[in-house]
């Protein structure tokens, strides 16, 4: 049963690159702007949910102090970093490399401040118990399942109702109202951010209950939220959310064949075959440029 | 000298569920200028895309001089023959007049240009004849950034005389401009027909269409309504009609 | 004294190369990789190999380190840049992140986490040779090449490119396949620094070919400015001065020296980018960076 073992633990594993495949796919949709530095959200959510609970606070401080703390960073990052550079010039280099420095400032720093190696918070509900045979599943599995779909509905119906929703989809679809408005007006380019940084927040928590982070995670989270973007389609958060999903699974499958440090290849092999044999992704669409 | 240089049959694409073109078909003769007129999104600018290869047809086929192109990429159908301009200009913004011009010329994406110093003296050459043509040439070392309007679209028809090619296809290139820039826009157009070029061209401004073009395709939702004569065309009241936004019910 | 400074100015030889490959390729050609470490790498270990089991000739090293590692990243270029810019980035994004898995695991060629030692001293036509001439050939070899490609027809196109991608193709001109040189001469270049370090050093191991690596040239290229010749240069002799300059500071404890230097580095990338994108040495010809 070790394939079934390991498509549940897949499952788990993408519902979280989902969540934090789709804030990634938020933002840029929404703002145009590669932001390279989404991993470093998912880092610092993840690193301060660790530390409160080594602190000694209860779980659910160390969340909301999780998900605060990575909505200050997507909004610190809009209004520091990228407004300013938008400016005066704002091509693809200079964002790109100013997001990438804040990367790798994040990843030292909290190298610096929490040590290197991996490290995991240790709760009863990632004690895992024998469901079938020869199938453990901890409460967590669940946890992640359902808190990645009772968000996915909530943002689905933000999208699709209030009125700043339905405005961040009328950018994603229509990047040249981005181009005639001056890009995306200030409100709703913050909201962006904050929406799209605090969804990769619960991801980072969950990670810390079970499979654990290291300092370079961020870089790992950037790479799946990335590469779920292309293969879902540049455009279409669903596609994002199915392809972290997918993403998921194919790492977990894969260790049925390799070992574990050949996980991120999985991703990088998948992100390279849609490159070749479907760019547009699964749902993208073909833009002329 | 009416040879056939571009044909089209009965290109279609959509996008979703709107039909974008809807089989669409043209010929474009050398030493003619054929005008695409229509009104806003009847499929004008979307025809060109399918033709030079920036989007993939769903149906349909097209020539240059018999010989098929559905399915190669852009750069394959420029060199072919085919020149091309945007609505939007798309000039290299941070590099000269000249630069922008001498691009144009150099085709190979090799290290170096194939042919030595003497294809090089060619082409900076066929740079210059196109500055002069367009009255550029004492703006050459300016940055396209901080040209005039009327410049730039000047400059856009710049590196098409610089490209050599015998297929223009223009997208609103005499948009905006005052009465002697399209004077002077008109000539180049006559000029390059006398050559044999055959232009295909998108244009709003009904003066400019009646003084430029040999014949003109009206298209509306993706098809070609009628093609022939301008003045025949212009005159028809309902094509006009169209044109002008009062959509006549279901025709009979 | 001699044999200190002589050590410094072939690493900043070397590293001049590797920024002044990575300013065509980011800061000319528009192309972003952050992997740019892998490709040193792969030629570091092409160009110990050449000199463990053949000869090791300094001239036969560095050009097979340049077409192993050229050669490899059309692998990695042919497909990426067939779509969009941003692929690239991810893929090499991936690249980067596995190399240390890939270097390691490859231990016939690699010698895995170890590394390979006892690289001979290099020698040209059978005579012992130092490598700092070959280095600083190399750099002002890569130098020349680099302005002549800028200044000509490929620079035209790529500059083309970069501002104006679809009207460029529109002109005849085909993107992917100058995209693709534009990666192949960059890593190529790489790779010819990997044999230098290699040879240098006589020791290789996958520790110098990491992120951390890829995240200092590019440093390197963004401190010192991305649109002069000189700049990518200029980069790299204050990087790699620095680290002498932090082990004066009392406070920061050896272990993290590492990390402080790379705090430092994204800081200066980002800060510059926000307030200065020309660099230091700045974009004096054209004024390209700016508004």
């Amino acid at each position: 049963m070790l394939l079934l073992q390991l498509l549940l633990q897949g499952l788990q594993t993408g519902a979280l690159y989902a969540l934090t495949a789709a804030g990634f796919a938020l933002i840029f949709g929404a703002t145009r702007i590669f932001h390279f530095a989404h991993g470093s959200a998912f880092t610092l959510a993840g690193y301060t949910f660790l530390l409160a609970s080594g602190a000694g606070l209860p779980w659910w401080a160390g969340a909301a102090g999780g998900i605060a703390v990575a909505t200050l960073f997507g909004i610190g990052m809009e209004r520091l970093v990228y407004r300013p550079i938008q400016r005066h010039e704002g091509s693809f280099f200079t964002v790109f490399v100013a997001a990438f420095g804040v990367a790798v400032v994040v990843q030292n720093l909290v190298g610096m401040l929490a040590g290197r190696g991996f490290a995991s918070v240790d709760t009863p509900l990632s004690r895992a118990s024998e469901v079938l045979p020869e199938v453990f599943l901890a409460p967590v599995f669940w946890i992640a399942l359902g808190v990645a779909a009772m968000l996915f509905a909530a943002l689905s119906a933000f999208l699709g109702r209030h009125p700043a929703g339905v405005a961040l989809r009328a950018l994603a679809q229509n990047p040249d109202l981005i181009r005639t408005y001056g890009l995306s007006s200030s409100r709703l380019s913050v909201l962006a951010f904050a929406l799209g940084s605090a969804l990769a927040a619960p991801a980072a928590i969950l990670a810390a209950m079970t499979s654990g982070l290291n300092e370079a995670i961020g870089h790992h989270a950037m790479l799946i939220s990335i590469a779920a973007t292309i293969v879902g389609g540049v455009g279409s958060l669903r596609g994002a959310a199915l392809a972290g999903l997918m993403l998921g699974v194919a790492e977990s499958m894969a260790l049925a064949v390799v070992d574990t440090q050949w996980a991120e290849g999985v991703s990088f092999l998948v992100l390279f075959a849609f490159i070749l044999f479907r760019p547009s992704g699964f749902f993208g669409v073909v833009q002329t440029r | 000298m009416s040879e056939v240089l571009l044909r089209c049959e009965n290109l279609a694409r959509s996008f979703g569920g709107l039909q974008a073109v809807a089989g669409v078909s043209l010929s474009l003769p050398a030493g003619q200028v054929t005008a695409l007129v229509g009104p806003n999104g009847a499929g004008k600018t979307t025809t060109f895309n399918l033709i030079t290869g920036n989007l993939r047809a769903d149906s349909g086929a097209a020539f240059i001089r018999g010989r098929p192109i559905m399915g190669l990429r852009p750069w394959q159908v420029a060199r072919l023959g085919v020149a091309r301009s945007f609505q939007d200009l798309r000039l290299f913004t941070h590099m000269t007049v000249r630069e922008n011009v001498l691009a144009a010329t150099e085709t190979s994406a090799w290290f170096w240009q194939p042919g030595g110093a003497a294809a090089r003296r060619r082409r900076e050459e066929r740079a210059a004849a196109a500055l002069e043509a367009t009255g550029l040439a004492p703006l050459a070392e300016a940055r396209a950034v901080d040209l005039a309007y009327a410049e730039r679209k000047f400059l856009s028809m710049a590196r098409i005389l610089a490209a050599e090619a015998e297929i223009w296809l223009l997208d609103e290139p005499a948009s905006g401009l005052d009465l002697a820039s399209r004077l002077r826009f008109g000539e180049l157009l006559r000029a390059a027909t006398a050559r044999g070029v055959a232009i295909c061209l998108i244009e709003h401004n009904l003066d400019v269409v009646v003084e430029l073009s040999d014949r003109i395709a009206f298209l509306d939702q993706g098809k070609v309504l009628a093609e022939g004569a301008p003045q025949a065309i212009l005159r028809d009241p309902a094509l006009a009609a169209i044109y002008f936004g009062d959509r006549p019910q279901e025709a009979a | 004294m001699i044999a200190y400074a002589a050590n410094l100015a072939t690493i900043v030889a070397i590293f001049g190369i590797l920024a002044a490959t990575l300013n065509f390729l980011i800061g000319f050609a528009g192309i972003f990789s952050v992997a740019h470490a892998v490709f040193f790498g792969l030629g570091a270990y092409a160009g110990a190999q050449v000199a463990l089991l053949l000869v090791p000739d300094a001239l036969l090293a560095c050009l097979v380190a340049a077409a192993v590692a050229g050669g490899l990243s059309l692998a990695l270029a042919l497909p990426a840049l067939r779509v969009r810019g941003e692929y690239f980035v991810a893929a090499s994004l991936g690249l980067q992140m596995m190399a240390a898995t890939l270097f390691a695991e490859a231990k016939p060629v690699t010698g895995g986490i170890g590394g390979l030692v006892g690289i001979p001293r290099p020698t040209l036509l059978g005579v012992e040779v130092d490598v700092l001439p070959a280095a600083l050939s190399a750099l002002a070899l890569i130098l020349v090449l680099t302005a002549r490609l800028q200044r000509g027809a490929f620079g035209r196109s790529l500059r083309a490119i970069r501002d104006a991608e679809s009207a460029a193709e529109a002109l005849g001109k085909n993107v992917a396949a100058a995209k693709t040189l534009a990666v192949a001469f960059a890593c190529a270049g790489a790779g010819l620094a990997g044999a230098l370090f290699a040879l240098h050093l006589s020791f290789v191991n996958v520790e110098s070919f990491t992120m951390d690596q890829s995240v200092l040239v590019m440093a390197m290229v963004i401190i010192g400015g991305t649109g002069t010749l000189w700049g990518p240069l200029i980069g790299a002799v204050i990087l790699l001065s620095l680290p002498s300059g932090l082990a004066f500071l009392p406070f920061i404890p050896a272990t993290e020296v590492g990390a402080v230097q790379q705090i430092i580095y994204g800081l200066a990338m980002t800060l510059l980018m926000i307030f200065r994108p020309a660099g230091l040495v700045g974009d004096l010809a054209k004024g390209r960076s700016t508004a």
